[in-house]
Parts: C-alpha cells; sequence; structure tokens
C-alpha cells in the first residue's frame, strides 16, 4: 500500500474528513498510476506562481495604450490574448467587454464557478459561493456597493453569466488623470475585481 | 502510465480543451433575432438556468458551434449547435420595477430558444 | 435539474464578504484536489459536462456549506465510482487507514 503519511503534518489536531478523503483518493488513484504526484506539484505550482491576474493587468494595459490591439481584443478576443502569451484551460474561447463612461460590465457564473484562468488565474472563493452568484444578476448595484462601488444612476449594467463554455473578461474604464502613465504602470493599477466588474481600475 | 506527467503539464494548461467543434452547422438564429427561451425543466443537467426559462431576449452575437450540455453530460453525444449572446432586460427578468438600462447577457444553445412570435 | 446550485435571483443567501489579499490555495488538500482533477480529466475519465452535474447531485444543504474545492471532491468520488475506476469500499478503507496513520 502507498505510504500517505504526511511528515509536514503538524500534529496538535487531526485531519480533517475531507483532508481525509483527499489524502484517500490521492493515495488510491496513485497506487493505480493514475495520477503522477509531481505532475500535481507542477500544475499548483503553475496557478500560484504564473497564472494570475497580473497577466490580465498586461491585457488591458496594452488595451489601453494600443488602438489597435484594443481593436482585435474586442473583435477576438481569444487570439489577441494569446498575442501576449496567454492562453488555454478555461480560456479558450474568451469575451472581452468594455466598460465606458455609459456602460459596466459584471462577470458571473451563476450555475458553478466559470472563470478566465489564464488572464485572472483561478476565482477567489466569493466568486464561486452562493451569495454573489444568486445576487448579482438580480441586484448588480447592490453587489457594487458591498465591494465599495458606486455608479451614477444613469451607467448602464450589463450583467454577463458565462453560462456555456464562453468566458468573460471585463477592460475596465481607463481612470483620468493616467495620460503619462507607461503600459507597465498602467497594468499596475489594473485589479484583478476590475476585470471582474466589480471593481473599478485604480482604485485599491 | 498515468496520462497527465509532469512533462505534458506546461503543454496541457497552455493548450486546454476548447469545446468548440469544427462541424458546419446551419444556425437557427441570427444577430437580432427575437427570441423566447423555452420552459424546459429536465431533472438531467442542463445550462438554461431557472430565471431566464420562459423569458424573451434578444440575439445578440453568434459564438459559433459548440458541444452541447445538457447530451454531453449523459452519455448522449456532442450534438453540435451554435450558441449565442442572448440580451435580456432586467424588466423582463425580474419584474418593471426595475431600472430600465440593466441587462443580462447569457450565452444559449439553439434547443434552449424558439423564435418570437 | 432544478438544483440548489442554480442560484441566480434567489433572496437572502448573506454578504459576499471579499477576503484580502487572498491566496490561491487556503490549504494543501486544495492543492492536491485541484491537481487531481486537471490530472483525472487530461485522463479521460470524465468530461466538464459530467463533472459540473456530479457536483448538482450533491446533497442540497451539504452544497451550501462546503467549500467550492470540497465539490471538486464530491464530484470526483462520484464519477471515479460511477465510472468503475475505484470502488466506494477502497476510498473507504483507505481513508480509514490514512486516519489510522495519522493517529
Amino acid at each position: 500500500m502507498a505510504h500517505v503519511h504526511d511528515h509536514d503534518h503538524p500534529h496538535n489536531k487531526p485531519l480533517s474528513d475531507v483532508e481525509l478523503r483527499v489524502k484517500a483518493l490521492e493515495s488510491v488513484l496513485t497506487e493505480k498510476d493514475l495520477i503522477d504526484a509531481e505532475a500535481i506539484d507542477l500544475i499548483v505550482e503553475t496557478f500560484e506562481t504564473r497564472i494570475g491576474p497580473r497577466n490580465g493587468a498586461k491585457v488591458v494595459a496594452r488595451a489601453w495604450t494600443d488602438p489597435d490591439y484594443k481593436k482585435r481584443l474586442l473583435e477576438n478576443a481569444t487570439d489577441a490574448i494569446a498575442e501576449l502569451g496567454f492562453s488555454g484551460v478555461q480560456g479558450e474561447d474568451m469575451i472581452v467587454v468594455e466598460n465606458t463612461d455609459a456602460v459596466h460590465n459584471i462577470v458571473v457564473c451563476t450555475l458553478c464557478s466559470c472563470y478566465p484562468w489564464p488572464t485572472l488565474g483561478l476565482p477567489p472563493v466569493w466568486y464561486k459561493a452562493a451569495p454573489y452568484r444568486s445576487k448579482v444578476v438580480k441586484d448588480p448595484r447592490g453587489v457594487l456597493d458591498e465591494f465599495g462601488v458606486s455608479l451614477p444612476e444613469d451607467t448602464e449594467i450589463r450583467v454577463w453569466d458565462s453560462n456555456a463554455e464562453l468566458r468573460y473578461l471585463v477592460l475596465p474604464r481607463r481612470p483620468d488623470g493616467t495620460d503619462g502613465m507607461s503600459e507597465g504602470e498602467l497594468a499596475a493599477i489594473v485589479t484583478r475585481d476590475s476585470m471582474i466588474g466589480t471593481g473599478l481600475a485604480g482604485a485599491s | 502510465m498515468p496520462t497527465l506527467t509532469k512533462d505534458v503539464v506546461p503543454g496541457l494548461i497552455a493548450t486546454g480543451a476548447s469545446c468548440r467543434i469544427d462541424e458546419d452547422v446551419a444556425p437557427k438564429f441570427k444577430p437580432g433575432d427575437a427570441v423566447v427561451t423555452r420552459n424546459i425543466n429536465p431533472v438531467t443537467h442542463t445550462r438554461l438556468p431557472r430565471y431566464v426559462r420562459g423569458k424573451r431576449g434578444v440575439v445578440e452575437r453568434d459564438h459559433g458551434v459548440f458541444a452541447f450540455p445538457d447530451t454531453s453530460a449523459h452519455g448522449g453525444g456532442e450534438k453540435p449547435q451554435h450558441v449565442y449572446s442572448v440580451k435580456f432586460s432586467f424588466q423582463e427578468l425580474w419584474g418593471e420595477d426595475h431600472a430600465g438600462n440593466m441587462y443580462l447577457y447569457i450565452d444559449m444553445f439553439d434547443d434552449y430558444m424558439r423564435p418570437a412570435s | 435539474m432544478n438544483g440548489i446550485h442554480d442560484l441566480g435571483g434567489m433572496d437572502g443567501i448573506g454578504p459576499i464578504n471579499p477576503e484580502e489579499n487572498e491566496p490561491v490555495f487556503h490549504s494543501e488538500w486544495e492543492k492536491r484536489m485541484f491537481g487531481m482533477f486537471i490530472s483525472c480529466f487530461a485522463g479521460g475519465h470524465y468530461n466538464v459536462d459530467e463533472f459540473r452535474h456530479a457536483i448538482e447531485r450533491m446533497d442540497p444543504a451539504h452544497y451550501l456549506e462546503s467549500s467550492y474545492y470540497e465539490h471538486w471532491l464530491s464530484s470526483l468520488e462520484t464519477l471515479l465510482v460511477e465510472k468503475g475506476v475505484v470502488t466506494r469500499e477502497e476510498l473507504d478503507e483507505r481513508k480509514k487507514f490514512v486516519a489510522m496513520e495519522d493517529a
């Protein structure tokens, strides 16, 4: 039987039921030679260090500074994002929606947790949890309130429920007073939430 | 040997597995079409949420041909068909007391809709 | 199915409570779970629609109480058992063994 004891595990509390189930499953699948621990380590490392909202921020900053790129991004997001080297799992078919003075977009997956991994990484817990998924399609302004975002009454709100295999990224509005900033400086003010639509760029 | 070994991981993550299907299937709708979503209540898998069933919307964009989750989840094959971005007003979804400048966009398969008469 | 997962438009579910500076994973078991999901998907043991439907078949009360990676764990166990890759008994026995070793 495969050795399943984790020596890093501090012995001040017993493993939870979920931890036991995960270890049991991993042990059985390893024994059947169906999974490879090193592959799992690399998957985890990739999503912890290489794939995250900094990728999406680069896409946004490029779109803010290069009108031709922005046009390509809005017409064929998958290819335009791949130009910057971001592609793959849960970003195979991308759509980018643009925030303007008149329109604000917000993305959700009411049925599960669909999210554009190559540009935003893995979703935060709140994005996958019931309160956000239930509320944002009916009361998006109430949700924005919870995130401390207030928009004028005449701003059109568009909520995108990503229920199929298209994945959505919001192109946030470029903040005023950023004219002199470089692409790199601009990328630094693009937050994850501004690309989901629950935040605004430049606001921390 | 496991299918996914360490050397395969970078390529797999960078490529993914699109559910888009390269098949010539005629679209049943086109952008601008007024549609009504079907009121279906299968006890099996569907990606048609309750809150948009039986609602009137407008097709905004044709995304192309994709595998159909309702059959694919149950060994029923891919049943390739078009998926569209469809726009619904909050007033249609939630009632007339909602603001007139709020919209819900959701991706609808051919089988989830019929033409609005 | 008209399940608990179909949440759009429900009221009174509670505050959203975003976490400041949230880590990618919150614990070691989430990392292993994520890696196993990708590995088994690549292994062709299920498609994404089957995976989602197995989450939808969770006990509804437990669905609301548990974290998303536990949903994934539940789905992976369900599908691997249904497809004959593992048996429920194998998983239960191994779980007992892991618990005994941990004690």
